[in-house]
């Protein structure tokens, strides 16, 4: 799908950089589930000519949302939402978790627990917490 | 990209006495639009002057396009578009007399695009030019400046006379122009929400010189507010560089930077032991940061 121009609205007298306003609607549409991996962005004249603003501050945008891996430029379609790939933030906090779920795992085996000992207190620990 | 259209270095000029220009340094490269701001008689008048080659400078120079602004020869000339504060019309000709009175002096004149500008603009082409209202002949004389597709355009408060929807137009095609990164346009003006629309870049003139010239977005980045509270009084003075303006008040105070960075306010918090809130300002607070701080 092309995501309209008239999709974005920005205030350029927000102390808030127009690139920024642009960058923050883009990441709460791909959020909200508005717009999904495949679908292309405006192009940056259309934009730029739509909501009167400097194009080159809608391909600073653009550019920071590509070098997020938000989105990527697909030659011939424009800018095309990539799909939701894992941070690498997140990447880091799941293997510091795992490492714990090994120690943890080691240690029920030492103690003589089987598989479905040591699944069931994983879940009553997920059940309790997340509560 | 990096290729200078116009580059003051030191550049002074005085009118007898009065110093206007006191050492100016401002580099446009292609593809910028810099939006030029600063209170009246800052100089902004005499700065476009000055790298257009209408006037001389006292000291310090003035390039357009690597050469020399007072030496501009007809070559560079065509490359450059210029729309005064007040635009010089003959009186006794039409609107479309004065078309092609102009068009005659240059080469590649663009029929379609400036008949397309003044139809928008509603411009009556038959009456003439003594008789148009100021609105009239600023729109004209924008027409005028673009028929033959500048490089470099400059303009001198181009919309202080226009009415909210001649701004509205006159903004659009200012867009056009920059949208193919292959021109530099520098425009005075005193409405900073135009600025933040349309320009790349912002220069502020204060005091005959040119106080900052740099990325927009940069500039919104690093001029902030922050608001302190504490449990003790905050003195006169915190110790800190780039401060605009700092008003303490007991416990609290509001506090302008021109140099913030992320780690500011966890250092105020560390050293003050105060509540930090960031506000982000626009231009307009900008400016009058810069103005009522010194």
């Amino acid at each position: 799908m092309d995501i309209s121009a008239a999709a974005f609205v920005v205030h350029p007298s927000s102390g808030v950089p127009i690139y920024r306003q642009l960058m923050d609607q883009v990441r709460g549409m791909i959020a909200s589930g508005r717009i999904r991996a495949g679908d292309v962005l405006p192009s940056v004249r259309e934009l730029g000519a739509a909501l009167e603003v400097n194009f080159m501050t809608i391909s600073k945008a653009w550019g920071r949302l590509e070098s997020e891996g938000v989105v990527e430029h697909v030659r011939g379609q424009g800018m095309v939402v990539t799909a939701p790939r894992v941070s690498s933030a997140h990447r880091e906090h799941r293997a510091a978790v795992r490492v714990l779920v090994d120690q943890a795992v080691v240690r029920g085996v030492q103690c003589g627990m089987g598989r479905e000992e040591l699944l069931g207190i994983f879940k009553s620990a997920i059940e309790e917490n997340l509560k | 990209m990096s290729e200078l259209m116009v580059e003051a270095w030191g550049l002074r000029k005085a009118f007898g006495d009065r110093e206007i220009l006191r050492g100016v340094n401002l580099r446009l490269e292609r593809g910028q639009v810099t939006g030029l701001l600063g209170l009246n008689a800052a100089g902004k008048s005499t700065l476009i002057r000055c790298l257009l080659g209408l006037l001389r400078a006292t000291s310090g120079s003035a390039q357009v396009f690597g050469r020399d602004a007072w030496e501009l020869g007809a070559g560079e000339k065509s490359r450059l578009g210029y729309v005064p504060q007040e635009v010089w019309l003959f009186p006794t000709l039409t609107v479309s007399g004065m078309v092609n009175y102009t068009a005659a002096f240059y080469e590649g004149w663009d029929r379609v695009f400036v008949g397309d500008l003044l139809r928008r603009w509603d411009l009556p082409v038959s009456k003439s030019c003594g008789l148009l209202s100021p609105g009239e002949r600023q729109k004209l004389g924008i027409a005028l400046a673009l028929g033959h597709d500048p490089e470099l355009l400059i303009l001198d408060e181009p919309v202080a006379s226009l009415d909210p929807l001649g701004r509205r137009v006159f903004l659009e095609s200012l867009l056009e122009l920059a949208g193919d990164g292959e021109r530099s346009i520098l425009f005075s003006t005193h409405i900073t929400s135009d600025v933040e629309r349309v320009a790349s870049h912002v220069a502020l003139m204060r005091g005959g010189v040119v106080e900052f010239h740099e990325d927009l977005d940069g500039v919104k980045d690093r001029v902030k507010r922050l608001r302190l509270s504490a449990g003790a009084e905050f003195p006169a003075e915190l110790g800190l560089s780039g401060v605009l303006r700092w008003e303490p008040c007991g416990s609290s105070g509001v506090l302008t930077v021109s140099n913030f960075t992320e780690s500011l306010p966890e250092e105020l918090r560390l050293k003050w032991g105060a509540d930090v809130l960031v506000e982000d300002l626009n231009l307009e607070e900008i400016f009058v940061a810069y103005h009522e701080g010194r």
